[in-house]
């Protein structure tokens, strides 16, 4: 045997070597890690943690229990539950408050608190026009209820009804609220250099309130990226996350920004540790695996599990984080596009719309973008990301 | 090696659990007109529930679990319910361990459905933690589909007319193209089987004839060990804890993988034997997570051992005409050491995360 052939066997030989050791740490026993039961020994394991138990709250829900037409007892669990599961980003508790307020579920015109809270439930599921309907039932019965409106504003923003948001926010009397809740529609009339002076300018003068702060800065930050000011979105997002760690939402966004500005080591950094939340490994994930990190497999299964797991449930409220994900990771273009579709038919705002773009060019369609660009039309919306990849668009036609 | 090891903790001991909806996994096997397997529920969901934390410190131990387990029992038995064609069958929860899934420790009881008749339809009605987390879903795993449970209202599965036998056959060849580390023990016994010592050097064999003897000689033994640990187990006449189990298994590999290295036994059949044993015990902890249908428990034992089987002559089938046509070459010495070498490393890993895990 020639001495070309044997190297070229050897270097197989390696090949395969190397390839079955690969496989064992892609799939470290996938068969084992499956779901095999054990019986633990020592009686002393902790089995599980549980947040403590406040006796008050045990007490209310034996009450409501006993009694589950209770209105108080229950609006006032169920806003406990939604307000864990924001500082958390836990989605289990938004539905123990919708178990909460079982009794009033699925009554069209129930009280007007039980309303409030169902839209906010609804929002976070992602089912926005059931959420705005609600909305609108509490404000024909509560004409100056500042948190419908505020929740109104959102969900009609996301929805791309600019108008119904526009008369929720002139509702608002707070001025930090109602810059804050204009921003966004400020930014995508065009008018972002104007919105940010603005909300900057409210914001100069307040103290306290750190989760109106936290908000109002957040809306800032997205000016910036919208403008291209990258450095003076990243100062503001640091701030935030400096001053709530727990800030989940500003988290992402300042990965997101990182990423932009071709520092994925760093934000990759910045996500450590925050897995759990589905917003943060798939960023981490995407990081991982642009910088060939060292949890880059580990964490690309992890997404991969969790998408699967979402999908035996028949969730699809991940359509934003599913569509990245088989952009950057899984390169799998006509996925990516198919997903970022799906999900422009649930949301419009301005992070859909560059999603659906972006794709729409990585996946050689420019005609997909078309809803895009449309909507940019009637906006006039102006983004730093979103007009590069409309002239990538325009270059690739 | 210390970075791979120091990799391999770190990927195991991830801190946090995932943050998910609340799922329950049902996973069922019909047989005949039994059905049976395992309620798998989020502990933290039952703790809601029926409030397993005791002494409210926040965590729950398996103490709280177990004097727990009546109420779990009683809960579950009013909430859980099987009828086959429209006739209510009746169901036994038995004793439940933990599993971990990617949110948590689970609460996993093993359930035994026993049926009129065998089902064509079977309905399954679970109510189970609607009344604490409305978001709450209860999937039925049940011959490859998934029902989705989102209310109290029955569900119902359409079951074709495969045997439990036949389904015992798939998952026996399933585990042992997907239970790497049997493959892995199995390629290291084999893998020096075309190199042979006729008289004292070794030498490449020169008939296929007998490396071919050679081979089965080694997969018999291998088969015959494994399939009376299997029986012995499967039939419960000694069980062993699963933690042991594992990573005797993983390190069998390693001692398989360093005989390639240094010779110390020629008889690799003898090796095959002895540690074979040990992968018996393996097998049989996946066959009781299957939900092993215990009147048919000889059928089911004889479907996945054949399973196995298959399985494994597939890979050996496969594999030996290569080995045999590649023994005079370089490839097949980098082959024996760089691969013996490498399976004796991910197998040390192995026996590292199973036993510290």
């Amino acid at each position: 045997m020639g001495r070309r052939k044997l190297t070229v066997l050897a270097l197989g030989a390696v090949g395969l070597a190397g390839a079955l050791t690969l496989a064992a740490f892609a799939a470290p026993d996938r068969a084992r890690a499956s779901t095999r039961s054990r019986l633990p020994t020592d009686p002393d394991e902790v089995i599980a943690t549980v947040p403590p138990r406040d006796p008050e709250e045990v007490a209310a829900r034996r009450a409501l229990a006993t009694s589950p037409d209770a209105l108080e007892i229950a609006v006032s669990l169920a806003r406990a539950d939604i307000q864990r599961a924001r500082s958390t980003s836990d989605p289990r508790y938004l539905g123990r408050a919708q178990a909460t307020l079982a009794a009033w579920w699925n009554i069209t015109d129930a009280p007007p608190d039980v309303l409030l809270l169902r839209a906010t439930i609804l929002q976070s599921l992602h089912d926005f026009p059931a959420a705005r309907a609600d909305l609108d039932r509490v404000i024909a019965l509560r004409p100056d209820d500042a948190q419908a409106h505020l929740t109104r504003a959102v969900v009609a923003t996301v929805t791309g009804d600019y108008a119904a948001a526009r008369a929720s926010c002139a509702v608002l009397a707070n001025a930090v609220i109602s810059a804050t809740c204009l921003a966004p529609l400020d930014g995508l009339a065009g008018h972002a250099d104007e919105a940010y002076a603005h909300l900057a300018q409210a914001l100069a003068g307040v103290r306290g309130n750190a989760e109106l702060r936290g908000w109002a800065e957040t809306a800032l930050a997205e000016l910036a990226i919208q403008r291209g000011d990258n450095d003076v979105a990243l100062a503001h997002l640091q701030a935030i996350v400096a001053r709530d760690p727990s800030d989940a939402y500003g988290r992402a966004a300042l990965a997101d920004v990182l990423m932009l500005t071709g520092r994925a080591a760093e934000a990759s950094a910045l996500l450590a540790g925050h897995e759990q939340i589905d917003s943060a490994l798939v960023r981490r994930a995407i990081a991982e695996h642009v910088t060939h990190g060292p949890d880059e497999t580990r964490l690309v299964q992890m997404m991969r599990d969790r998408i699967a797991a979402a999908a035996e449930r028949g969730d699809r409220i991940h359509l934003r984080e599913e569509a990245r994900f088989a952009l950057e990771v899984d390169a799998d273009t006509a996925k990516a596009l198919r997903t970022a579709r799906d999900n422009w038919s649930v949301q419009k705002e301005l992070a859909d719309a560059r999603l659906l773009a972006q794709t729409a060019v990585a996946a050689g369609d420019p005609e997909a973008a078309a809803p895009v660009i449309a909507w940019a039309k009637a906006t006039g919306v102006h983004d730093a990301q979103l007009d590069r990849w409309l002239r990538q668009r325009e270059d690739a036609r | 090696m210390k970075a791979f090891v120091i990799l391999a903790v770190i990927a195991v001991a991830t801190p946090a659990w995932a943050h998910k909806p609340s799922d329950a996994h049902l996973k069922l096997a019909v047989d005949g007109s039994i059905v049976t397997g395992r309620l798998d529920i989020a502990v933290r969901d039952l703790d809601a529930a029926l409030v397993l934390d005791e002494n409210a410190d926040g965590d729950i131990t398996w103490r709280e679990l177990t004097a727990a387990a009546p109420r779990i029992r009683a809960y579950v038995a009013d909430r859980l319910a099987f009828a086959a064609d429209g006739q209510s069958c009746t169901t036994a929860l038995e004793a439940a361990g933990i599993a971990e899934l990617s949110d948590g420790a689970y609460w996993a009881m093993p359930v035994r459905v026993t049926c009129p008749h065998r089902p064509e339809v079977l309905a399954i009605t679970y109510r189970l933690l609607f009344e604490i987390d409305a978001q709450h879903r209860g999937l039925v795993h049940l011959e490859g589909q998934t029902l989705i449970v989102r209310s109290g209202d029955p569900v119902r599965a359409k079951l074709d007319g495969e045997t439990s036998f036949t389904s015992f056959v798939k998952e026996g060849v399933w585990h042992i193209w997907m239970g790497f580390d049997h493959i892995l023990f199995l390629l290291c016994l084999i893998l020096p089987a075309v190199f042979q010592r006729p008289g004292q050097r070794w030498a490449p064999a020169t008939s296929l004839r007998t490396v071919a003897r050679e081979v089965f000689e080694i997969v018999t033994a291998f088969t015959l060990a494994h399939s009376i640990t299997l029986v012995i187990s499967a039939v419960g006449l000694i069980t062993l804890p699963s933690r042991i189990v594992e990573t005797a298994i993983a390190l069998s590999v390693v001692a398989a993988a360093a005989n390639n290295l240094a010779r110390v036994v020629d008889a690799r059949w003898a090796v095959a034997f002895a540690l074979g044993l040990l992968h018996g015990f393996g097998f049989s902890s996946v066959l009781i997570d299957l939900g092993l249908p215990s009147h048919e428990l000889i059928g089911a034992l004889l479907g996945f051992n054949l399973g196995v089987e298959l399985g494994q002559a597939a890979i050996v089938i496969a594999l030996l005409p290569l080995l045999y046509l590649i023994r005079r070459t370089l490839a097949y010495q980098a082959l024996l050491w760089g691969g013996s070498s490498v399976a004796a490393l991910i197998a040390a890993i192995w026996s590292y995360q199973r036993w510290f895990a």
